[in-house]
């Protein structure tokens, strides 16, 4: 034990009283009985064995070994070969993903209204499900509704169209099994719903998330729709709204890692007016930019809805053309893409991989 | 500050500890500033041994000055200038990332912030054939990614299978795991790296800006506290095992505009080279990126490169050189 009194995850008036007793080094306080730290330090018998229960608690193996083990790259690589991405049913924005939203990552969507945002999640929740045989996960998710523009009617139609889907595909006994149990009622009995109404409950939410998970491992999907609805009304302090989306980005962010979900938000837009001009950028601020691990922007161009892949650590940048049809989600019907006048041409003429069409920063 | 315990020094038993914290005193700092003879009075402890006890304890827990002189010859041995493999980044960086010393990158979000630490660590782990630390705090390591660049730098498996090896990778989503991490890394992680044959040479923080800026501000009073232990353990790892640190945050925007790093004041004396990272508008290939160097101990500040995250080892035809601040002023 070679952390530091200061260092550790106490109450800062415990720590004072710690360190004004002269303990500096965790090692000190280890071999203590409560009785002996509440006289010596002064604190109260209750805060003294909260102390030493904290410093002897295995209870959270997890970021313990995180903190003290390392991977090295190579077993991090077989770990996220294992780990898969849903797909989501436009081949285009499956290829600009890498194969589909990645499990263990936080994604965040941006939109305008009526571009679609909502309608990918339900895709998405619809597509976890799908069973391994056919290259899905096989999974359950769990949908946090915090708009009420969650429609029951509408995943079922995607679900429907999602098990024609399969039909069509299956050929050997196995994935004809698998398709026997794939139903609209099972589908929907796999998806989890919970209704937020405001900050305060989403905060609590996503507190009880790790609990939830470990009791449902087979959860491989969560979609927060939408994370910006509950923090931008009635909001005043917003220096403290930063301090809470950000601590609510690193919970999501461990709980992605940790329990191996794929964490799906959609964000709301905003005017941002500069040198006399005005442009649609995402909502929540800048540093909420940070948060997410993969950023797509869906945006209207004229009557095509795009997606463009704006942050990624593994993906490059691209825009794909996108429709919602009656099955849901889906590729646009005509194949790509002339450059608008307003776009820049790619110098290697590859049309899967084109720079943004606007400046979105 | 060291507790007085028995056996830290011979003549130091339980009655002589019971009899000094009578007195209040508890550490070994209270009791080398009292004065012997009273406290010889007052505890009723015999002055001769309470001067040999105080002797010993200034012996084993006091610091020595060290000539310039040494200081100087330490540090030309010890110092090692790591290039990042891009060529314009080095000549921003004065020829690269110096050890003993931490280098923040500072940009918007989707500036390139994650993939330049990854051409830096790959390029250490395959070119430098050097081990190093990686702790990823927003889930943005993505070893595939890390696979790709080596495979753009070599066919040979073997060598891409041994280079992943090379990169440590720690997942830290907190404040609390991160001192946890950098306090264990300085006690014995670091050594036992070194010895299993590799030598570490650089640690890199991804990001530091995530897991502090929730504890800053508003009615908490640990942030700055916690802010300045992390500063403090990576400048003890930088300085003692003679480590490059790298560290990425977000930028803010100030009062006229101008983009400069988040995390405040305090923070920003932390690194002693700072380089803002940025997309080119209406650029013909969208990964190109400007680098300027906004703090350096060596170069003229505002010093401007062009580079592109595809093409990572090569240069730039051109290169665009900002308004110099002062003359160029070398030590």
């Amino acid at each position: 034990m070679h952390r530091t009194v200061p260092s550790l995850p106490l109450a800062p008036s415990v720590k004072v009283k710690l360190i004004n007793a002269g303990f500096q080094v965790a090692s000190d306080l280890i071999d203590m009985r409560p009785l002996q730290l509440c006289k010596e330090a002064g604190i109260s018998q209750e805060e003294a064995v909260e102390v030493l229960q904290m410093l002897r608690d295995d209870a959270q193996p997890h970021q313990q070994r995180a903190a003290t083990e390392s991977l090295t790259a190579l077993d991090l690589l077989h770990q996220e070969q294992t780990l898969g991405s849903i797909v989501t049913f436009c081949s285009g924005l499956d290829d600009a993903l890498g194969g589909g939203v990645p499990v263990g990552k936080t994604t965040e969507i941006c939109g305008a209204p009526g571009v679609g945002k909502t309608q990918l999640c339900m895709q998405l929740a619809v597509d976890v499900q799908i069973p391994v045989c056919f290259g899905g996960l096989g999974g359950k998710a769990l949908y946090v509704d915090t708009e009420g523009s969650f429609l029951v009617q509408r995943v079922a139609d995607m679900a429907e169209a999602a098990v024609q889907h399969c039909t069509l595909l299956a050929e050997d006994t196995e994935q004809k099994q698998a398709l026997e149990e794939l139903t609209v009622e099972k589908i929907l009995s796999n998806l989890f719903l919970v209704r937020c109404h405001d900050y305060v409950e989403l905060l609590a939410e996503v507190y009880l998330l790790p609990d939830f998970l470990s009791e449902h491992p087979e959860v491989r999907l969560i979609v927060i729709d939408s994370i910006a609805f509950p923090f931008r009304h009635d909001f005043e302090d917003l220096s403290q709204r930063t301090r809470l989306l950000n601590g609510l980005a690193q919970q999501l962010i461990q709980l992605a890692t940790q329990h191996s979900v794929a964490v799906v938000l959609t964000n709301q837009m905003t005017t941002r007016i500069s040198n006399g001009q005005s442009k649609l950028v995402p909502a929540l601020g800048e540093s909420w930019g940070h948060a997410a691990t993969q950023r797509l922007i869906l945006h209207w161009e004229g009557l095509r809805r795009l997606a463009s892949l704006y942050k990624s650590p593994s993906q490059m940048e691209a825009t794909i053309q996108y429709q919602i049809t009656v099955q849901g989600f889906r590729d646009a019907p005509d194949e790509p893409r002339h450059t608008d006048s307003s776009a820049v041409s790619s110098p290697s003429g590859n049309y899967s991989k084109r720079p943004r069409l606007e400046n979105l920063s | 500050m060291v507790i007085l315990k028995e056996g830290i020094c011979p003549g130091i038993n339980e009655d002589f500890i019971k009899a000094l914290q009578s007195e209040d005193i508890r550490t070994v700092e209270d009791f080398v500033s009292c004065n012997p003879e009273e406290l010889a009075q007052k505890c009723s402890l015999s002055y001769k041994a309470l001067v040999a006890v105080r002797r010993v304890l200034l012996a084993q827990y006091t610091a020595f000055p060290v000539s310039g002189a040494d200081l100087y010859e330490e540090l030309l041995s010890s110092t090692a200038i790591l290039s990042t493999g891009s060529p314009s980044l080095d000549k921003l960086l004065d020829s690269g990332l110096y050890t003993g010393e931490i280098t923040e990158l500072i940009g918007s979000p989707g500036s390139g912030k994650t993939q330049v630490c990854f051409s830096v660590a790959v390029n250490m782990s395959h070119q430098l054939k050097q081990t190093v630390f990686y702790i990823d705090t927003k889930g943005g390591m993505c070893a595939s990614r890390l696979l790709q660049m080596l495979q753009t730098k070599t066919p040979n498996m073997e060598e891409q299978m041994e280079a992943l090896q090379k990169i440590k990778v720690f997942r830290v989503f907190d404040v609390f795991s991160l001192l946890a991490c950098l306090q264990n890394l300085r006690s014995n992680g670091l050594q036992k790296a070194s010895i299993g044959g590799g030598s570490v040479k650089a640690l890199m923080v991804d990001s530091v800006s995530a897991v502090l800026s929730s504890m800053l501000g508003g009615k908490q009073n640990e942030g700055m506290s916690l802010l300045m232990q992390v500063a403090g353990e990576m400048k003890m790892i930088a300085k003692d095992f003679n480590i490059a640190v790298l560290v990425t945050n977000h930028v803010i925007k100030d009062g006229n505009g101008h983009l400069k790093a988040g995390l405040g004041q305090s923070w920003s004396h932390v690194p002693r080279t700072r380089v803002l990272l940025q997309r080119v508008e209406n650029a013909e290939t969208s990964s190109l990126r400007t680098a300027t160097l906004t703090k350096s101990s060596r170069q003229a500040c505002h010093l401007v490169e062009e580079f592109d995250l595809c093409h990572w080892s090569e240069e730039r035809r051109t290169s665009i050189s900002g308004k110099r601040k002062l003359e160029s002023s070398k030590p």
